[in-house]
């Protein structure tokens, strides 16, 4: 075995043992290369997301002088060319709608209206392709038209040549830098799927008071196609939690009865239909979720890595802690805002507190932007090594 | 304690109720300012509601729909009626971000407690700022983020109001806001709550 198959051994049996909420010889840290390298590289945010490989060539170099564990991914989160193809109206990226240096932004609407309830409901993927596409794609207005199949195609490869590229760059890093990548797989609460993607916020908090059996008869019709998407997109695997940003759950949108009746339900069947077939989520708790750790902790054990934002890390602990492995203790603001000397202190009170027995990984609270200073992120890694020794 | 049957219908978020009162009162003669100001005494408790942990962000946005619904019939109406605001706010979410729901709750509260709230929008640049501050004559501007990655352009904005030797001051929101983040942009208010805006409105216009 080389020397870096062993370091991948080392750390992917860390990051395992942390999963199974168990202690391993030091607190796992994990790390991804966020959209603050560009101000560091020369380079503007629009090379970065259009240009895989040089978004992938920035982090190969910056990868050998780190020491960290789990691997959350390089500075662009979507490769924008897919979105293009479609004329997709989701979203505006770096240079196209927003300027060449600001972070992509979701462009959410109601692009499902509260009429198409009863035909999403009676068949999702149906009425996603028929209505939903036209809907957010400008090439695929006319569905079976020639502009719109021709546009489908496009689409279609360049989600395959992104996924391809991505494989590749994995691979190698994990050859030769012996990281292990966080996760495999993507999936969503139910409820967040409608709320985000289709009705759009103003709209499912409107539903629920207006048509709540509607919202509640979405979720379960969304519920199947969650669970799937969470395993099939992982090629089956279930060594790795699948990721699942969590957003409308999040304190304070829902009163207490809405999110035990329309948020929870579904999203604990998904986790429940994924840990039955072996698969973890990384419940990427967005917000703040202190409210709601004791509904939480009605789910099988070890079935979630919960990621504290800016839920109550203690609280977190004390109600979690044993059942649940939990992921963060970084707030990203620190790193922004902070300097190395104030995050070595804050990293070294976060381990004492968070990740005494165990089941603990160390990473940043939310999504680090193009704010974060990088004398901040690598002193983050480093006073992790420092006190995170068992 | 709200007595007037429309103001508490509002603040219960009775939408069917709201609209059918709206009607009954403007066809019994009652002027339409009038009406306005039941609504808004309704809006504000739901404010307090919310406050005491009874509301959350989804009856506010309710209560601001059923607002909305109701201003549609009732604004055409109230041209030439004097009605007095409490003072000028300008508003909006900084340049590079799109997010709206957040400042577009507080714009909602801050028009039920009586203010002239003027609403730029979103990916607001510091100019548009600066220009509807000094056409306005505002006391206050709010300034809302969601994004970490867009607090530098409320910075941006902040310095710019100074330079132009505006002494306005400013309110700013967001998730991710905190005293860390307030002092690094230079406001003069943090808000983490979305009944914060109305207090800290409050204060500064009854000064």
């Amino acid at each position: 075995m080389s020397e870096k198959q062993m370091l991948y051994q080392k750390r992917l049996e860390r990051y395992i043992t942390a999963m199974d909420c168990g202690k391993p010889d030091m607190v796992p840290v994990a790390f991804g290369v966020g959209e603050w390298i560009a101000k560091y590289t020369g380079t503007t945010l629009q090379e970065i997301y259009y240009d895989l490989d040089k978004s992938n060539s920035i982090v190969s170099e910056m990868l050998p002088g780190l020491d960290f564990d789990i691997f959350k991914g390089g500075p662009s989160l979507w490769w924008p060319p897919m979105f293009d193809a479609m004329g997709s109206k989701l979203y505006k990226f770096p240079g196209i709608g927003v300027e060449e240096n600001s972070t992509f932004q979701f462009n959410e609407q109601e692009y499902m209206k509260p009429e198409d309830y009863d035909e999403f409901i009676a068949s999702p993927t149906e009425w996603l392709v028929n209505h939903y596409l036209p809907n957010i794609s400008t090439e695929l207005e006319n569905p079976g038209s020639y502009r719109s199949t021709v546009a489908l195609i496009k689409g279609a490869a360049a989600f395959a040549m992104q996924g391809g590229i991505m494989a590749q760059a994995y691979g190698k890093w994990t050859m030769d830098h012996g990281i292990v990548g966080q996760g495999t797989g993507f999936t969503k609460a139910p409820f967040d799927t409608l709320g985000d993607a289709l009705r759009g916020m103003k709209g499912v908090l409107l539903d629920l008071r207006r048509r709540p059996e509607k919202v509640l008869a979405a979720c379960e019709a969304i519920t199947p196609h969650n669970v799937n998407c969470g395993l099939a997109g992982a090629g089956a695997d279930t060594r790795f939690p699948c990721f699942a940003p969590l957003h409308r759950g999040a304190y304070p949108f829902l009163n207490p009865n809405q999110w035990n009746n329309f948020y929870w339900p579904s999203l604990k069947a998904t986790i429940e239909g994924l840990w039955a077939r072996g698969k973890r989520m990384l419940f990427y708790a967005e917000g703040d979720w202190t409210p709601y750790l004791d509904k939480i902790a009605e789910l099988p054990d070890k079935s979630i890595i919960f990621q504290i934002d800016t839920t109550d890390a203690k609280k977190a602990k004390e109600i979690l802690g044993g059942r649940f492995c939990l992921q963060g203790g970084v707030p990203t603001t620190l790193l922004t805002y902070g300097t190395p000397a104030k995050i070595k202190e804050h990293i070294k009170r976060t381990i004492d507190e968070l990740a005494c027995d165990g089941g603990f990984i160390l990473d940043a609270g939310g999504v680090v932007m193009g704010d974060a200073k990088q004398e901040n992120v690598i002193a983050m890694i480093e006073a992790a090594r420092e006190y995170g020794v068992y | 304690m709200l007595t007037d049957a429309l103001s508490i219908a509002i603040a219960d978020l009775e939408e069917e109720q709201v609209a059918g009162m709206v009607k009954e009162r403007l066809a019994s003669g009652v002027a339409p300012l009038e009406i306005v100001n039941s609504l808004q005494m309704g809006m504000a408790e739901a404010g307090n509601r919310f406050e005491t942990g009874e509301y959350f962000l989804g009856e506010l946005i309710m209560c601001g729909e059923i607002m909305q619904d109701s201003m549609i019939v009732l604004e055409p109406l109230l041209i030439g009626s004097n009605a007095e605001y409490k003072g000028n706010i300008v508003i909006g979410t900084v340049k590079g971000d799109i997010h709206d729901l957040g400042k577009n709750i507080v714009v909602m509260l801050l028009k039920g407690s009586g203010y002239n709230v003027i609403d730029l929008g979103v990916d607001v640049s510091k100019e548009k700022f600066i220009e509807a501050i000094k056409e306005y004559n505002a006391p206050l501007v709010g300034m809302s983020v969601l994004l970490t990655g867009c607090q530098e352009s409320m910075k941006e904005t902040i310095d710019a109001i100074r330079a132009a030797g505006l002494d306005t001051k400013v309110l700013i929101g967001g998730n991710y806001i905190d005293d860390l983040v307030k002092a690094h942009v230079g406001a003069d208010y943090s808000a983490q709550a979305a009944t914060d805006g109305v207090k800290i409105a409050d204060e500064i216009f009854s000064a």
